[in-house]
């Protein structure tokens, strides 16, 4: 009845169209999921105390947060978004430095972008520049949306990641273990992966082109 | 006498069967004008996602190395097979009951993709819903529980391997799928209510559509009775 003019094409050619359509949307979706749930490198030689020799001030009085971010991952919005909700949870408990890494060979102000802004709109944080990298590598930083968690003391207590996913925002691991560190202190675990674009590698990039 | 009860009963079943040719002419021009609508709405948001992923992540980043976001490949390639099948069918297939079910599927695999590629928003969820009012436009019910199963179906799949890209949460309870699915099971319980009324209104408008056809008929046809001497004194 219906489509009478359209029957060049047999009901079971289209049936199988439609089947390799579904396997193939599925295959799409498989692959993207890999993506978004894939975890960037974590870090291979972390001290267990704030580094002497780093620059970014570190709060005596609470816990410091620090966020290692890459200025232009567009994954790593969802890690500042879920930064700025775990702020305002732990409001007045917690100190957060948004470390933005900037690679040698760019422009001034290449790290002032939309993520910068942000990060520096949030209550309780604060965005620092890490012009070419020395304190990612000092603190071994290697994703973006790195972050890592001391106490009063100095002492590292947590280290990884905040969303659930690649540029996912939403609840994760890393985000209750944080919140049960400072509430409770303690932890099922003190670390989480981490999703985003890689500094690391960035580095070592930025360093073979100066060679 | 008997023949004048045959001939009513006659013009009674005439009046029927065209009633229901009407109500059909009218649902198959509602089906396919509503194929033709969401093959649009596929291409529109097609364009849209590309948008999307060009304006809110166009790169992946390795220091000042960069290359193109895997949201711009999936919005290019994922959003343009989603809506390869539907637009295709909606072309070649308009009103065809597998063209419309393609499409209801398809429409929520849109939704899906669009969470993906806002990262994980929780007003990107606002597509689903959205989805399902249109779906209803079709006045065919059913179409509504292949758009439910699509949903139920993602959810599953994701509840189990990645339960925080679904519930926004990293354990959830186990009843946390219920709680998803009893608000789409309340949307869709009240438009399939609604589709089941609007065709009952085009069955109605079609049976009175027959009567008055019927009507202006049998006037045509006195009014020639009547005017057939006056013809042939003329």
């Amino acid at each position: 009845m219906a489509g009478r003019g359209a029957k060049s094409l047999s009901d079971r050619a289209v049936f199988a169209a439609i089947a390799l359509w579904l396997v193939s949307v599925a295959t799409g979706f498989g692959l993207l999921w890999k993506y978004k749930s894939t975890p960037g490198a974590p870090p291979l030689a972390l001290e267990t105390r704030w580094p002497a020799a780093s620059r970014i001030e570190r709060d005596p009085q609470h816990a410091t947060l620090l966020m290692f971010v890459h200025p232009r991952c567009p994954c790593t919005r969802a890690s500042v978004a879920e930064l700025s909700r775990l702020m305002g949870r732990l409001s007045g408990q917690l100190a957060a430095r948004v470390v933005f890494v900037r690679p040698q060979g760019v422009e001034d102000d290449w790290e002032r972008g939309e993520l910068w802004a942000r990060a520096a709109s949030i209550p309780g944080a604060a965005a620092v520049l890490d012009k070419g990298g020395a304190e990612a590598e000092r603190f071994d930083a290697r994703t973006s949306g790195q972050v890592l968690l001391y106490d009063p003391a100095g002492r590292l207590v947590f280290s990884g990641g905040i969303t659930p996913s690649r540029g996912h925002e939403g609840d994760s691991f890393g985000q209750r273990r944080i919140v049960s560190l400072i509430e409770t202190g303690s932890a099922d675990r003190a670390d989480s992966p981490v999703f985003g674009c890689a500094l690391r590698a960035s580095l070592q990039s930025a360093n073979k082109e100066e060679r | 006498m008997s023949a004048t009860a045959w001939s009513a009963q006659d013009a009674v079943a005439a009046i029927v069967r065209r009633a229901e040719e009407r109500f059909e002419a009218h649902r198959l021009q509602v089906w396919k004008s509503t194929d033709r609508m969401f093959a649009w709405l596929m291409l529109g948001q097609w364009v849209f996602a590309i948008v999307i992923a060009l304006t809110f992540s166009p790169y992946g980043w390795e220091g000042k190395q960069r290359t193109v976001h895997m949201h711009v490949w999936s919005a290019l390639l994922l959003g343009g097979l989603i809506s390869a099948a539907p637009v295709s069918l909606a072309l070649l297939r308009p009103g065809w009951v597998v063209t419309r079910h393609v499409i209801a599927a398809s429409q929520m695999l849109w939704s899906a993709l669009l969470i993906h590629l806002t990262g994980g928003r929780i007003e990107t969820h606002f597509h689903v819903f959205g989805s399902l009012g249109f779906l209803a436009a079709y006045r065919d019910w059913p179409l509504l529980l292949t758009a439910t199963v699509a949903v139920a179906a993602d959810h599953l799949v994701r509840g189990l391997v990645w339960p925080e890209s679904v519930y926004g949460i990293v354990n959830p309870e186990w009843w946390r799928f219920l709680e998803h699915a009893f608000w789409v099971v309340f949307s869709v319980s009240i438009l399939a209510r609604l589709c089941r009324m609007s065709l009952k209104d085009m069955r109605t408008a079609a049976e009175r559509g027959a009567e008055l056809e019927a009507l202006s008929e049998g006037e045509w046809r006195r009014s020639s009775v009547l005017e057939r001497p006056e013809t042939a004194a003329s």
